[in-house]
């Protein structure tokens, strides 16, 4: 199957309107015949629900959440990116078009890219009319702020929970169109299985996290917008609930995966304290805007960090990275950060962080400043570990968050499955082999409100005349049984050991094997262990309770299941790109001075992979740049 | 450390319930409290019982879907916080920890600790937003929000939705709740507009779902993980009685 | 419903609260000389009853004890039905206080007070009932006399400063809360409106207490 990626002719500039120009529509009319379901209610598929519910659609939603304002878009902080150039520095489209693809290591498609940087000025209009409480100037226009890996200021926030404030914008349009009956919405079901009918995405099985139930959902086209899967790792910055089971369904049934290995680690993460820790909170980046990242020049250094003089301190992003510093990308920050602790000079009670002080930000801008920019961030750390920021600096440590794999989706955002869209983090599309900060608010969100609602009329325009099958139609009996059959099985193991306990190993591996550096021996033996895993988790796995109830142990232990194949593709994907790359650094490939190395000429492609039954089979996207160089990433 | 739950179970909706107690002694005090739920349900596994049901999901205070009575106060003893950030070492040695759900009329419980918050949906969707369609938003810089307001509607804004503040309410009222979201739009000139038509149907449709009166007790911002404050209850009262009087 | 039932709360007790200063103001004669007390209370009484303006606003005064009575009643059952089971540890005393907790009992302990105090004046002055009240030597009905009688006997003093301290009580929630239901959000108002409201309930404590002391005391 050879992949198309569907780019429209034309200029850069103009390819996304050329698209809308010539793409098929649907008249009014005739939109409210069709039924499209969307699978999860964060920013992408939130808005996504309600504009095509807006448009006349009518809409199907699904969350495992209580209600959607709970999806995990709500927890980022930062913000959310948009060449506006408000702040008269320089920025452009073309620049922030530029900064995305080099931050992604050239691993991205540039048409994509492109059409981000255009629609991301709009994005910021339209949640501002939504009511996103937006920091202000005394004047009362917007602010801005700088973020990671870029030298203009244009992010866009509110306080240190932008995302909070842009789902909650989304959930409120998602609740108006409830209201007016264009959305259906159905909170605490989960989705288990796609159910294709002749080559079309037709529709789904749930179940009902309530009662039990398996229910089966048929509509015209199914839109995944389920978030990422780097709870793989167990330990992550992600919600607990968070997991990859609606997108390894899809692929088992013929969508291509793409880039699985491409994770981010997250640089400014609380340091894991036990074993039974559940979750790495996240520390916004905004905070290396002031904040100044350093371990003491001795190793294995007690002192309390006020008693280190600055002479004796290593400011390490400051020192191998001038002209970006402490705004270094995340991949190269997490990267820095985990060179410092394994040669010993990490800090804390583990070894296991680094320092991020606000000392010098304090003394030069005053309390209330960084009050005023990072107040709530300072309270989150305080409740957490008993610390005072303002008096000692933060201890961070480096935890897996962002997954930039996802479902292979063309320009259109479709799968390779007929009618199956993925938007937002469930896909991959623009981030490439690393995620610049704020650009994943930015990446759901345009996904869900500016791109579905009008490629997906090209698709249905042709589906006028189909009815939707019934959902007693064979395929969905037939995955119907099959889910059934899966919860069976798992509830009759009765082995002696928890889900948890599998969890536990299986992030172990990952985290040792697959996360911040990679290497060929180390892949080859995650492989074989997960194999094993899954072979233990299958025998001897315990799930209490039953299955006909609100039952949190059979929840956990199906996404697990799924998790332990997804982390198999991972480290065969990993295994294969040999080259460093964004968030992908294989020990192989590094220069002297322990730098990634790119391969362009062999591995310049979007890996896709196909189920195969297991058997993973590589399908490649070459990338074509034809209005950039691929260069060497230095942010020196 | 060593502790003892006292934990609220009930198989259903239409069960009953009772409170069962479990010693557990592999707790430490770094250990946040749902972890250690986690821990003592892993054990429940062991011995092959069912686990206790409760709700949670970000683990970092802001998606608002944890949230316990413990010892007789909404998310433990500080103020101000959510469940999930409530550390073990809040407790003492041997403490018995009484944990409810949270009890209204309007949040029923489905199974152990996890209660029905979906009248807050419903509050929501009878005005909780901005009647604007995708693709009709004027430049951004084109409404002007003086930083004062936009502070003031973030502070409103930062509502979780966890419901805090109705399970400490002793009259259960959804006003704290309902309040933030109505102000939080209400001031901006964005929402402006439909002040009126937001506060009223939002008003009626709190009465609807069986919350009860506000009589400002003021546990309700004691309790809130986000520091939102009952003025914004006083003010919702006052545009309802400009929207009464004007609009009728 | 909320609406309209929390500000008939609010208008009716702050009326009331304006009423208790009037009252106030008109009962501090008896700590005056008993000579001059004497008759600049009885007129005060007789003018009180003859005026149309006040026989207007009594009707208000009873109409506004009732309408709190009868809301108070309606929101209370209205609250008992929102709420769910009782929690078996509670210490939400730990986040408000007491008496913002305890309104309804407040009001229903004023409202016996209440009954005692109409029984023991309104109910012979007004209408008639029981002893006969004596005439002063102008002829005015002697309401200082039956007053400093009454307060001679030390029960009665004790069952009106016992009973004064629940009306101060939900003087000092109620005058606030009654200015926020009302829709005054300004937290600075609001700050200034609780001061005057704590004084405020300070001043009716000790105001009502310190007269049947004071009439005790002086009878003995």
């Amino acid at each position: 199957m050879k992949l198309d990626a569907k780019i429209p002719e034309g200029d850069l500039e103009q390819k996304w309107s050329k698209y809308q120009d010539k793409c098929k529509l649907v008249n009014t009319a005739n939109k409210k015949k069709f039924e499209i379901i969307v699978v999860g209610s964060g920013l992408s598929g939130a808005g996504a629900a309600a504009t095509l519910a807006e448009l006349g659609y009518k809409v199907n939603c699904f969350c495992y959440q209580d209600t959607p304002r709970r999806a995990h878009s709500v927890a980022a902080q930062g913000g959310v990116n948009a060449a506006k150039n408000y702040q008269h520095d320089g920025d452009s489209v073309w620049r922030m078009f530029y900064d995305t693809l080099k931050g992604g290591d050239f691993r991205s498609r540039e048409a994509n890219v492109y059409r981000l940087a255009q629609l991301s000025a709009p994005l910021i209009d339209h949640f501002s009319q939504q009511g996103v409480p937006f920091a202000r100037e005394y004047g009362g226009v917007l602010t801005n702020r700088s973020f990671g890996g870029v030298q203009v200021q244009r992010t866009f926030y509110a306080r240190g929970q932008t995302g909070q404030q842009l789902l909650v914008a989304a959930y409120s349009q998602l609740s108006k169109m409830v209201a007016s009956g264009g959305v259906t919405m159905n909170t605490r079901e989960e989705m288990l299985d796609l159910v294709i009918v002749d080559g079309k995405a037709r529709g789904i099985v749930t179940r009902d996290l309530v009662t039990g139930k398996i229910k089966k959902h048929s509509a015209h086209a199914v839109v995944l917008a389920t978030g990422g899967y780097s709870r793989v790792f167990r330990l992550s910055t992600l919600a607990i609930g968070c997991n990859g089971s609606a997108i390894w369904a899809a692929h088992k049934k013929g969508a291509f995966f793409a880039g699985p290995s491409f994770t981010q680690i997250h640089p400014t993460a609380l340091p894991q304290s036990s074993d039974t820790q559940s979750k790495l909170t996240l520390m916004s980046e905004s905070l290396r805007n002031d904040g100044r990242i350093w371990v003491p020049l001795k190793k294995g250094d007690s002192r309390n960090p006020e008693e280190i003089p600055e002479e004796e301190r290593d400011y390490y992003l400051e020192r191998k990275y001038p002209s970006f510093g402490n705004l270094s990308p995340r991949d190269i920050a997490s990267r820095a950060a985990k060179e410092r602790i394994d040669e010993g000079h990490g800090v804390g009670p583990l070894k296991n962080a680094v320092y991020l002080d606000f000392k010098h930000a304090i003394a030069k801008q005053g309390k209330e400043k960084i009050t005023d920019k990072y107040g709530n961030l300072f309270e989150m750390y305080l409740k957490i570990t008993g610390i005072d920021a303002y008096k000692q600096p933060m201890k961070i440590s480096p935890a897996a968050h962002f997954s930039m794999g996802g479902l292979w989706v063309d320009y259109e955002l479709m799968t390779t499955v007929n009618g199956l869209y993925a938007v937002g983090e469930a896909n991959y599309s623009d981030h490439g082999a690393n995620r610049l900060g704020a650009n994943s608010l930015l990446q759901a969100s345009i996904d869900g409100y500016f791109i579905l609602p009008n490629t997906i009329n090209n698709y249905l325009a042709g589906e006028l005349n189909q009815s939707i099958p019934n959902v007693d139609h064979d395929e969905f009996s037939k995955a119907e049984e099959s889910v059934k059959n899966k919860i069976e099985k798992l509830m009759n193991i009765n082995g002696s050991k928890t889900v948890d306990h599998f969890h536990r190993k299986l992030g172990n591996i990952m985290w040792q094997e697959c996360a911040m550096s990679r290497s060929k021996s180390g892949l080859e033996k995650a492989i074989k262990e997960i194999r094993d895993i899954k072979k233990s988790f299958w025998e001897e796995v315990s799930v209490t309770g039953s299955d006909k109830e609100l039952n949190p142990e059979l929840e956990k232990g199906l996404r697990l299941a799924d998790f332990i194949e997804l982390a198999e593709l991972m480290c065969v994907d990993a295994l294969q790109r040999e080259e460093s790359c964004g968030a992908h650094f294989r020990e192989e490939f590094q220069s002297s001075e322990g730098e990634a190395v790119r391969n362009d000429d062999e591995f310049s492609y979007v890996s896709a992979w196909e189920y195969n039954e297991g058997d993973f089979k590589l399908h490649k996207e070459e990338l074509k740049f034809e209005y950039v160089k691929p260069t060497v990433r230095s942010y020196k | 450390m060593r502790v003892t739950f006292k934990i609220w179970r009930q198989e259903s909706n239409s069960d009953d319930g009772r409170f069962v107690e479990y010693e557990v002694d592999n707790i430490s005090e770094e250990m946040s409290f749902l972890e250690a739920l986690d821990s003592l349900n892993e054990s429940l596994v062991q011995q092959g019982k069912g686990v206790i049901a409760f709700d949670h999901d970000c683990r970092e205070g802001i998606c608002g879907q944890c949230g316990v009575f413990i010892n007789g106060r909404a998310n433990g003893p500080h103020s101000n916080t959510t469940t999930c950030q409530l550390h073990m070492r809040s407790f003492k040695e041997g403490e018995v920890i009484v944990v409810e759900p949270w009890r209204a009329k309007a949040f029923p419980v489905i199974k152990d600790l996890v209660v029905d918050r979906s009248s807050f949906d419903r509050i929501i969707q009878s005005g909780g937003f901005i009647t604007a369609k995708t693709g009709t938003a004027p430049e951004a810089n084109s409404i002007l929000v003086g930083k004062d307001i936009a502070d003031s509607a973030m502070d409103m804004a930062a509502c979780i939705g966890c419901g805090a503040c109705v399970a400490t309410c002793k009259n259960s009222s959804a006003a704290l709740f309902t309040s933030a979201k109505i102000n939080h739009l209400n001031i901006l000139p964005q929402g402006k507009t439909e002040s009126s038509k937001r506060v009223l149907e939002m008003t009626e449709r709190m009465e609807l779902e069986d919350f009860g009166h506000c009589s400002f007790t003021g546990a309700c911002e004691i309790e809130c993980p986000e520091n939102i404050s009952i003025s914004n209850i006083a003010k919702m009262n006052f545009d309802l009685l400009k929207a009464k009087l004007f609009k009728g | 419903m909320l609406f309209v039932r929390k500000n008939i709360m609010a208008f009716t007790g702050l009326f009331l609260c304006i009423f208790l200063v009037v009252h106030l103001g008109g009962n501090l004669i008896l700590l005056l000389p008993s000579e001059t007390a004497h008759g600049l209370y009885n007129s005060y009484s007789a003018k009180l009853g003859g005026n149309i303006f006040i026989r207007v606003v009594s009707i208000f005064l009873y109409l506004s004890i009732l309408l709190h009575t009868v809301y108070a009643a309606l929101i209370t059952s209205k609250n008992n039905k929102s709420k769910g089971k009782k929690y078996l540890v509670n210490h939400t005393i730990e986040s408000s206080s007491w008496t913002s907790q305890n309104m309804g009992l407040l009001g229903f302990s004023i409202l016996i007070f209440i009954l005692i105090h109409l029984s023991n004046f309104w109910w012979r002055v007004k209408l008639g009932y029981g002893e006969i009240v004596p005439l002063d030597s102008n002829g005015l009905k002697d309401v200082y006399l039956i007053t400093t009688e009454l307060f001679k006997n030390p029960y009665y003093v004790f069952i009106y400063v016992i009973f004064i301290i629940p009306l101060s009580m939900h003087i000092k929630h109620g005058f606030s809360s009654a200015f926020k239901t009302l829709g005054l959000y300004n937290l600075n108002y609001i700050r200034k409106v609780s001061i005057i409201g704590n004084m405020f309930s300070i001043i009716i404590l000790i105001g009502f207490s310190v007269i049947p002391v004071a009439v005790y005391l002086r009878g003995l």
